[in-house]
C-alpha cells in the first residue's frame, strides 16, 4: 500500500528542458500520508526506546554513581551553562527513567547482555534512521547544458541524495542496454561519458522496465539533440511541439 | 550558426538586488542566444551605459588589471544585455531581452522577441571575499598522483610485484572495453557553441559579484543624474575623517619604512639557513648507497617522519609566496583555493601535533623511570617469556599432537637459546631504557608524530629476535615442502620438468625410488613438528606486523587528517565546492501531487514563451571525497595483505613480501611536491614578494551618488576621476 512499483512521471516545461521522475511513491492522498505519518512516528518510538534502554542499562552499570552526582551538582550551581541543553535532555531522561515505561526498560536491559543489547539497539536505530520507504530517481536533461542523474534515497531529513552532472561536451551517447541479473534480462540506460572507464547508468537502483526505459531514452534523445535535424524545418514544426507539450505529461505504469 | 533553435539560455543571480525601477541589465554574451547577467544598472540610459562599456569608464578604479577579467571570463567585452522593467512602448534591439522584476518577482520573467523557448538558470552568487566558488570537478585536496613516478624510481619490468601487475592487466582489458564502446558510438556530434561554453560560465559565476560591486560604484559616473552637494554636518564629518586618516598613513609609512625591512631581512636569513640545514639532513636520508639499495628513510620511521617535516619545511615558503601573490590578483581568481586549504592544513596539523606532543612529552618526561619500567617489563612478557613458554609447550606433546621428540627438542633448543642469549642482551639495555624513554619524550616537543615513530622504530629494533626465528623457521619450512613435493613426484614417477615447466613422467631406478620414498616418509612424519614452529613465529611476526601497522595509521592521521577541509565543510560548505547540481523549479507540475490537471496560469498581460526556470547548486565535497586517500590506502592494505595470495606464501612458508612503501606512503607525501625546490630557487621566492603596499587611505565612495568629493579617491592607482560639481 505503501509503495507502487516504479511509475514514470515527467516535467516539461519547455521542450528543452526535461526532468523525468521515476519513482516509487504513489501519488500523496490522504490514507498514504496518514500512514506515512503513522511510520514516522514509528521510527520515533522505536529511537526514544532505545535511548530509554540504553539510558536504563547505563543507570544499573557500576559507572552510573559517580557521574550522576556530578551531573546534579553541576545541573544546581551552574544553570546558564553551554551544555544546558544535554543537561536538560539527561533531567527529561531521568523523569522518564522513573515512570512505568523506565521500570520496563530497565528490565529488558537488565535481562538482555551487553553486547547484544549494543547489537540490537544499533540494529534499530539504524533500522529507524536508515531504512527507506521509497526511492525516487530522476533524470534532467537540459539542451545545452547536460544531462543529470539523482538518487534520492528519502532518508529523513533528504540526506543520502546525491546528483551527478554530466555536461554535454562530455556525452559520448546514451543508449539503452541488456545485462543479466540473476535470472532475468534487464533493460537500462547508459550514459557514455567521454574519457571515463566506467559508464554511468540511469536509475541504478529501480531498474525499470523496457517501455518505460525506451520513453525515457526517446525523451532524452529528443531534449538533447532534436536541434540538428530541425534546423531548417524548425517554423514547420513548432506548433505540433507546443501541443505535444501541453498533453507531454504522460504516465506510465508498470504492467 | 547552428544556434537557431530559438532556445534563449539566460544566467540570472538571484542575490541581485530587486527594484521596481528602470534599469540596464549588463553582462556577458557568450554567443547569440546565450547570455550571463552580471548586473541591472538602475535609472541610467542604454545608450550610455553601452558608450561607457565601450570607452571603460564603467571599470574605473578597479583595484587590479581589468583585462584578467576579460581573459578568465572568455569574452572580449561586456554588453548591454536588454532592459528591465521598461515599458512596452520603448523600442529595444531584438536581440535584447525584456526583464520585468521587482521585490514581489521571485524569478524574473523575461522575454525576448529572438528567442520561442527561454531557461532561465538562477544562482546563487559566490562571495571571493570570502574564498567562495563554484566549479566543475570536485576540488582537490591532494596534490595530484603525478609524482608517483618521480619520487621513487621508476618500477622496472622485473621489479614489478604481483598485485601491481594484476591491476595493470586489469586496467589495460578495461580499456579495451572503452576502446570498443567508443567505435560502438558512429555519431559524432559537433558541441555547439553553448554547449562548450560551460567551462566559461563557471568562471563568470565565480567574478559576478565582484563585478557587479565594480560596476555599481561607477554607475554614478554615467551620465546625469539628480545630484546635491554635501550639507554642513557632512562636511564636518569627512575632513575628521581625513584628519585621521593622515596620521594614521604617516604611523604606517614610518613603519613600512624603517621597521619592517629589517625584521623582514632577518626573518628571510634564518629561513634560509633553516633551509641550507634541512638540504644537507634531507641528503643524508635520502642518500642510497646503490640505486637499488634503500635509503634511510625507507627503512626507519623515524627518518620518514623527519623527512616528511623537512619536506613541509621547505615547502611553505613557496606555498606563502604564491598565497601572498593571489593579494595581487582580483578576489574572483579561484586558481590558488586548494593551495590555501592545503597550506594551513598543514599548519594546522604541526600545529596540533605540537600540542599534542607537548602534553605527551611532559608526560613522558615526568614518568620516565615508571614507563621505561612498564616497556621492560611488557618486553620481558611478551618477547621473551611468553615466547620461551610457547616453545616449551611445543616442546612437549601440545594439544595432544604426537609430535616428534628429537627434532621438537632440538629446534626448541635452538630457538631457546637464542632467546636466552637475547634476553641477556636486552638486561644489558634496561639500565639504559629511562635515558632513552626521556630522550623520546623530548623529542615529542617536536610533534607527537616523533615519540610515535620512534617507539615504532624500538619495537622493530627490540623484536628482531623474532623477526630472525621467523625467517628462519620459514625458510626450513619451505624448503623442506619443497623437498617433499619433488619426493612425491618421484613417488609417483613423474618428474618436475623445469625447462618447460611441467611434470613429465619419468623412469626411475629401483634403488632411487627405494630412497626416495624413504626419505619421503622421514620427512614427512617430521613435518608436523616443523609446521608448529614456523606456525608459532609466524603468528608472532603478523602481531607485530598489525602493530606496526597501528602505528603508521596513527601516524598518517596526524601527519594528513583533512582537518581543516572538515572544519571548512561543517563553517561553510561552499568553498569545498564538489561540482554543480540543477534543480528544476517549476511548481505547477509536482510529481508528487495527485494528477490532477494544473489550472491555467493567471493571465498574464503578454504570453510568455515557455520558460523553465533552473536553479544552479554548487554540490558541497562530500565526506568520502574527503578521505579518498585514506580508503585508497586502506584498499590497498586490504588487497595486499588480505589476498588469498598471502595465505598462500603463509601456507608454503614463503617470505610475505611487505607492501611497497610507495604504496603504503603515498598518503603521506600527496600534500607535498614531488620536486622540492631548490635553495636557489626558494631564495627568489621569497625576495620576489612585492613590498607592502603603502596604506592609502580608504577608498571614498560618495555617500550620495555624484556627492561631492574632497580629494580624488584613488590615492594609490593613479587613475583619474571626475569630480562633478
Amino acid at each position: 500500500m505503501l509503495t507502487t512499483p516504479p511509475t514514470l512521471y515527467t516535467r516539461r516545461p519547455s521542450p528543452t528542458t526535461a526532468e523525468f521522475t521515476l519513482t516509487t511513491c504513489p501519488p500523496l492522498t490522504l490514507p498514504l500520508r496518514v500512514a506515512l505519518s503513522l511510520l514516522f512516528l514509528g521510527r520515533l518510538v522505536l529511537v526514544l526506546g532505545v535511548v530509554m534502554v540504553c539510558y536504563a542499562r547505563w543507570t544499573i552499570s557500576p559507572f552510573y554513581n559517580s557521574s550522576s552526582t556530578t551531573s546534579t551538582t553541576a545541573s544546581t550551581t551552574t544553570d546558564t551553562d553551554t551544555s544546558d541543553a544535554v543537561l536538560g535532555l539527561l533531567w527529561l531522561l531521568s523523569k522518564a527513567h522513573h515512570t512505568y515505561l523506565g521500570h520496563l526498560s530497565t528490565r529488558i536491559a537488565a535481562a538482555i547482555p551487553l553486547w547484544l543489547l549494543g547489537l540490537l539497539s544499533a540494529g534499530a536505530l539504524y533500522a529507524a534512521v536508515f531504512l527507506r520507504v521509497h526511492t525516487t530517481e530522476s533524470l534532467l536533461v537540459l539542451r545545452g547544458l547536460g544531462i543529470q542523474t539523482a538518487t534520492n534515497n528519502s532518508l529523513l531529513f533528504g540526506f543520502g541524495s546525491t546528483t551527478r552532472f554530466i555536461p554535454t561536451e562530455k556525452i559520448r551517447d546514451v543508449l539503452i542496454n541488456e545485462a543479466f541479473r540473476g535470472f532475468e534480462v534487464r533493460y537500462y540506460l547508459v550514459v557514455v561519458v567521454d574519457g571515463e572507464s566506467d559508464v554511468v547508468v540511469v536509475f541504478p537502483r529501480l531498474l525499470p522496465r523496457k517501455d518505460i526505459v525506451e520513453s525515457v531514452w526517446r525523451g532524452v534523445r529528443g531534449c538533447l539533440y532534436d536541434s540538428q535535424g530541425r534546423v531548417e524545418h524548425y517554423h514547420h514544426h513548432s506548433p505540433r511541439q507546443q501541443q505535444s507539450d501541453n498533453s507531454g505529461r504522460t504516465v506510465y505504469d508498470k504492467g | 550558426m547552428p544556434e537557431h533553435d530559438g532556445l534563449m539560455r539566460i544566467f540570472w543571480p538571484t542575490d541581485l538586488a530587486r527594484s521596481d525601477l528602470r534599469g540596464v541589465v549588463v553582462g556577458w554574451r557568450n554567443s547569440a542566444l546565450d547570455v550571463f547577467v552580471v548586473a541591472i544598472l538602475e535609472e541610467v540610459e542604454p545608450r550610455n551605459v553601452e558608450s561607457a562599456l565601450k570607452i571603460g569608464t564603467l571599470f574605473r578604479n578597479a583595484p587590479h588589471p581589468v583585462s584578467r577579467i576579460y581573459e578568465l571570463c572568455g569574452q572580449s567585452s561586456m554588453h548591454v544585455l536588454g532592459v528591465s522593467n521598461t515599458p512596452e512602448s520603448v523600442e529595444v534591439d531584438p536581440s535584447w531581452v525584456r526583464v520585468l522584476t521587482g521585490p514581489d518577482h521571485r524569478v524574473p520573467s523575461v522575454t525576448c522577441s529572438r528567442a520561442s523557448s527561454i531557461q532561465i538558470v538562477l544562482f546563487e552568487r559566490p562571495l571571493p571575499g570570502r574564498m567562495q566558488y563554484i566549479s566543475l570537478n570536485p576540488i582537490a585536496l591532494a596534490l595530484g598522483d603525478k609524482h608517483d613516478g618521480f619520487r621513487n624510481d621508476p618500477p622496472e619490468p622485473g621489479e614489478e610485484n604481483e598485485d601491481e601487475k594484476e591491476e595493470r592487466l586489469k586496467k589495460e582489458k578495461k580499456q579495451q572495453l572503452v576502446e570498443k564502446l567508443r567505435q560502438h558510438s558512429v555519431i559524432r556530434r559537433v558541441p555547439s557553441a553553448k554547449e562548450k561554453a560551460l567551462a566559461k560560465i563557471v568562471n563568470q559565476i565565480n567574478w559576478a559579484w565582484e563585478l557587479e560591486k565594480l560596476l555599481q560604484k561607477n554607475v554614478s559616473r554615467i551620465g546625469t543624474r539628480p545630484k546635491r552637494s554635501l550639507s554642513v554636518s557632512e562636511r564636518v564629518v569627512e575632513s575628521a575623517t581625513t584628519a585621521r586618516d593622515m596620521v594614521l598613513v604617516w604611523i604606517w609609512d614610518m613603519l613600512t619604512v624603517y621597521v619592517l625591512p629589517v625584521i623582514r631581512t632577518i626573518f628571510v636569513l634564518g629561513l634560509m639557513s633553516h633551509r641550507i640545514a634541512a638540504e644537507v639532513l634531507l641528503l643524508m636520508l635520502e642518500w642510497r648507497a646503490r640505486p637499488r639499495y634503500a635509503a634511510l628513510k625507507d627503512i626507519s620511521a623515524t627518518a620518514q617522519q623527519v623527512e616528511i617535516r623537512l619536506q613541509q619545511f621547505c615547502y611553505w615558503p613557496m606555498q606563502y609566496v604564491t598565497l601572498r601573490l593571489r593579494k595581487n590578483d582580483w578576489e574572483s581568481v579561484t586558481t590558488s583555493h586548494p593551495d590555501y586549504i592545503r597550506f594551513y592544513n598543514s599548519l594546522w596539523l604541526v600545529a596540533n601535533d605540537v600540542i599534542i606532543g607537548i602534553a605527551l612529552g611532559s608526560y613522558i618526561i615526568d614518568n620516565a623511570a615508571w614507563v621505561a619500567e612498564e616497556i621492560s617489563q611488557l618486553l620481558s612478557t611478551y618477547t621473551v617469556d611468553a615466547l620461551q613458554s610457547s616453545i616449551s609447550w611445543l616442546m612437549g606433546w601440545p594439544a595432544g599432537l604426537k609430535l616428534n621428540n628429537e627434532l621438537a627438542a632440538f629446534l626448541g633448543d635452538l630457538f631457546l637459546w637464542v632467546i636466552d642469549y637475547w634476553s641477556s642482551c636486552i638486561g644489558a639495555l634496561t639500565p639504559a631504557l629511562p635515558h632513552i624513554i626521556w630522550f623520546i619524550g623530548f623529542s615529542s616537543f617536536a610533534g607527537a608524530s616523533m615519540p610515535i615513530a620512534l617507539f615504532s622504530d624500538l619495537l622493530s629494533i627490540l623484536t628482531i629476535h623474532i623477526y630472525s626465528f621467523y625467517l628462519a623457521s620459514a625458510r626450513i619450512y619451505h624448503w623442506q615442502l619443497n623437498i617433499l613435493i619433488s619426493l612425491f613426484h618421484l613417488f609417483r614417477g613423474k618428474k618436475h620438468n623445469v625447462l618447460r615447466n611441467r611434470i613429465d613422467s619419468c623412469d626411475y631406478d629401483l634403488d632411487q625410488l627405494l630412497v626416495g620414498t624413504i626419505l619421503f616418509t622421514l620427512l614427512f612424519f617430521l613435518l608436523p613438528t616443523v609446521v608448529v614452529f614456523y606456525l608459532n613465529f609466524a603468528f608472532a611476526r603478523m602481531a607485530i606486523i598489525s602493530l606496526k601497522a597501528v602505528f603508521d595509521t596513527l601516524l598518517s592521521c596526524l601527519n594528513h587528517f583533512p582537518l581543516f577541509a572538515l572544519m571548512l565543510r561543517v563553517k561553510d560548505p561552499r568553498r569545498l565546492p564538489g561540482g554543480i547540481r540543477f534543480e528544476l523549479r517549476d511548481t505547477r507540475q509536482d510529481f508528487r501531487l495527485a494528477p490532477v490537471n494544473a489550472a491555467p496560469d493567471p493571465p498574464t498581460p503578454k504570453q510568455l514563451p515557455s520558460t523553465s526556470v533552473i536553479y544552479l547548486k554548487s554540490i558541497p565535497l562530500d565526506f568520502k571525497a574527503m578521505f579518498h586517500q585514506y580508503f585508497q590506502m586502506g584498499h590497498r592494505i586490504r588487497k595486499h595483505y588480505l589476498s588469498p595470495r598471502v595465505l598462500l606464501c603463509l601456507l608454503t612458508g614463503k617470505f610475505v613480501p611487505p607492501l611497497n612503501r610507495k604504496n603504503l606512503y603515498s598518503l603521506q607525501y600527496s600534500m607535498l611536491p614531488a620536486r622540492r625546490a631548490g635553495i636557489l630557487e626558494m631564495w627568489d621566492a621569497v625576495n620576489s614578494l612585492p613590498p607592502p603596499r603603502r596604506r592609502a587611505a580608504p577608498i571614498y565612495v560618495p555617500v550620495l551618488a555624484n556627492g561631492k568629493s574632497r580629494y580624488p579617491n584613488n590615492y594609490g592607482n593613479g587613475g583619474r576621476s571626475r569630480i562633478y560639481g
